[in-house]
């Protein structure tokens, strides 16, 4: 079978500093697939590569087989790829319910909108509480939930999300965990997940690539990683 | 007092208008737009040969002053500020940029329609009496009116598609790019609705005041009070900044007379002391 995503030996620049440098990475259909890696590695480059927020210097990107690199981040949202980006970013000044609702801009059949908004809202119940509150003023959880809600507003089939445990009470980490486990099975949505959560990263996908300074470094099953000596070393260090 | 009040809320109607282009304009693209009231004067001028000179009714002259400063203000961010902004990180950059624009329509002004004070007929002529305000019915309904187009301005912020996406470009672009939002369509939008409420009011005040090419810069100079008393990139901000501006020149016109013409250095000495201590403005904060 055909990757969903296929991120072909690439590599990207910032400015005259490389960031990825030769990086292959594939998400399957109805996988979920981490990266995971120190800080500076590059996972977030990888993310920023696929929506279009960077160019990439060279290699290729695939979806669904073809190429999308070079199109701008508002006609890869139009293609079904949505992301959750790094330190959440909620729109602050907006209620919940706007912030949803912008998660939807792509979209304009009211009725499926309204489905995906009940969706959401069962999903994450405190977003429902929480309906017409500002966005900027709900805690580093809540606002979590609402990025991941607002991403999923758009119907997307692959879910890019970046680092979803950073800043958030580790009680709710759990909680995001299932949700997105949940999210993986129930929506037909394939998940590409950033941590720096190591340990829950690998607990809860198929697959993951463990990358150093712009390079992967290991990859394969989530379980083999789980128990593989060098990443315990390397990336799971303290007990969870 | 009322008549001091009542004339007040008629100029800080006017003013909340100004405010709510400039600040629109500042928030989605952080770019200060020293032309606001240039563009304000255009608008006067649009008004002044639809309606003054073809006489053609006031209502086709308004939407004329609107539809032009609307166009003007799109091509301004399409071929000026967009590329600007692309090629510079420097923020002085926009800011000199539209100074460049301010004095190339000022300019513009002066050749096309002279620097005569020019006025229009009344739109309705009769004043409304009673005991304690005199108010000439012209004003009423341009102060009503202005008050229509900053509710309707606000209802479309915050109800409509293209509004909801104009404020989540103001409080991320980046996240904003994220839900599909084409940045520069509506940047380019966002421009020509600030430019189009300059425009706008410029030819509901012509029809009062009259206008003249040479009062764009003192325009420019009272809507960026407006926006430094309310706070930067807001819309209550702008609104509060408007009628507080127009009830203080109100005021000071009415108490100071007697010691000369001495109301704006009032509400400059005011202002600075104010800004000292809240460098934000009231309710300083990207869009709310
Ligand atoms: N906007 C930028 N300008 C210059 N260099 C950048 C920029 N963004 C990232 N980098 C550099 O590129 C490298 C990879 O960054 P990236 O954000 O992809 O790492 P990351 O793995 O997501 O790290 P973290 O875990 O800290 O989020 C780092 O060395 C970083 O300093
Ligand atoms: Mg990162």
């Amino acid at each position: 079978m055909d990757a969903l995503l296929k991120f072909e030996d690439v590599e990207l620049y910032y400015d005259h500093v490389y960031a990825l440098k030769g990086v292959s990475v594939e998400v399957h259909e109805g996988e979920t697939v981490a990266l995971i890696g120190a800080n500076g590695a590059g996972k977030s480059s990888i993310l920023r590569a696929i929506t279009g927020l960077r160019r990439i210097r060279s290699g290729q990107i695939q979806y669904q087989g073809k190429r999308i690199d070079g199109i701008a981040p508002d006609e890869i949202v139009r293609m079904g790829i949505s992301m959750v980006p790094e330190a959440r970013r909620v729109f602050p000044y907006m209620s919940v319910r706007d912030n949803l609702l912008m998660g939807a801009f792509t979209r304009s059949d009211k009725a499926g909108i309204q489905q995906s908004m009940e969706m959401v809202l069962a999903r994450f119940p405190r977003l429902k509480e929480r309906y017409s509150q500002q966005a900027g003023t709900m805690s580093g959880g809540e606002q979590q939930m609402l990025v991941i809600g607002r991403a999923l507003m758009a119907r997307p089939r692959l879910l890019l999300l970046d680092e979803p445990s950073l800043g958030v009470a580790p009680k709710l980490v759990q909680d995001i965990a299932r949700s997105i486990v949940a999210i993986n099975r129930d929506e037909k949505v394939s998940v590409l997940l950033v941590e720096q959560n190591s340990r829950m990263a690998l607990r809860i996908s198929n697959r993951a690539y463990a990358l150093t300074t712009g390079k992967v470094a290991l990859s394969g099953t989530s379980s083999e990683l789980l128990t593989d000596e060098r990443v315990r070393h390397l990336y799971l260090g303290g007990e969870f | 007092m009322e008549q001091v009040i009542a004339n007040g809320l008629y100029l800080g109607a006017q003013y909340a208008l100004i405010a709510l282009g400039l600040t629109l304009i500042f928030a989605l693209m952080n770019v200060l737009n020293f032309a606001h009231g240039q563009m304000y004067v255009l608008g006067g001028f649009v008004t002044y040969t639809i309606y003054g000179q073809l006489k053609l009714p006031f209502v086709v002259a308004l939407i004329c002053s609107g539809v032009t400063l609307a166009i003007i203000g799109a091509l301004m961010e399409k071929f000026l500020f967009r590329t600007v902004i692309r090629r510079s990180k420097r923020e002085e950059s926009t800011m000199l940029l539209a100074a460049a624009t301010a004095f190339f329509l000022d300019a513009v002004m002066l050749l096309l329609f002279g620097e005569k004070q020019r006025g229009v007929p009344k739109i309705i002529s009769g004043v409304f009496i009673s005991e304690r305000v005199i108010l000439p019915y012209d004003r009423i309904l341009v102060g009503v009116v202005a008050i229509l187009m900053i509710a309707a301005f606000m209802v479309f912020m915050q109800y409509s598609r293209p509004g909801r996406a104009m404020r989540a470009l103001a409080q991320d672009r980046v996240a904003a790019q994220l839900m599909g939002v084409k940045v520069e369509r509506y940047s380019m939008i966002g421009f020509a609705l600030g430019a189009m409420l300059a425009g706008v009011v410029g030819g509901l005040l012509v029809s009062i005041t009259g206008v003249n090419s040479g009062i764009g810069g003192p325009i420019s100079i009272k809507a960026f009070l407006m926006v430094m008393i309310g706070g930067a990139g807001v819309v209550g901000g702008a609104i509060a900044g408007g009628f507080i501006l127009g009830m203080m020149e109100s005021v000071g016109l009415a108490t100071l007379r007697e010691y000369g013409d001495i109301t704006y250095l009032a509400i400059f000495a005011l202002l600075m002391i104010f800004l000292s201590i809240r460098p934000h403005g009231l309710m300083g904060k990207p869009w709310g």
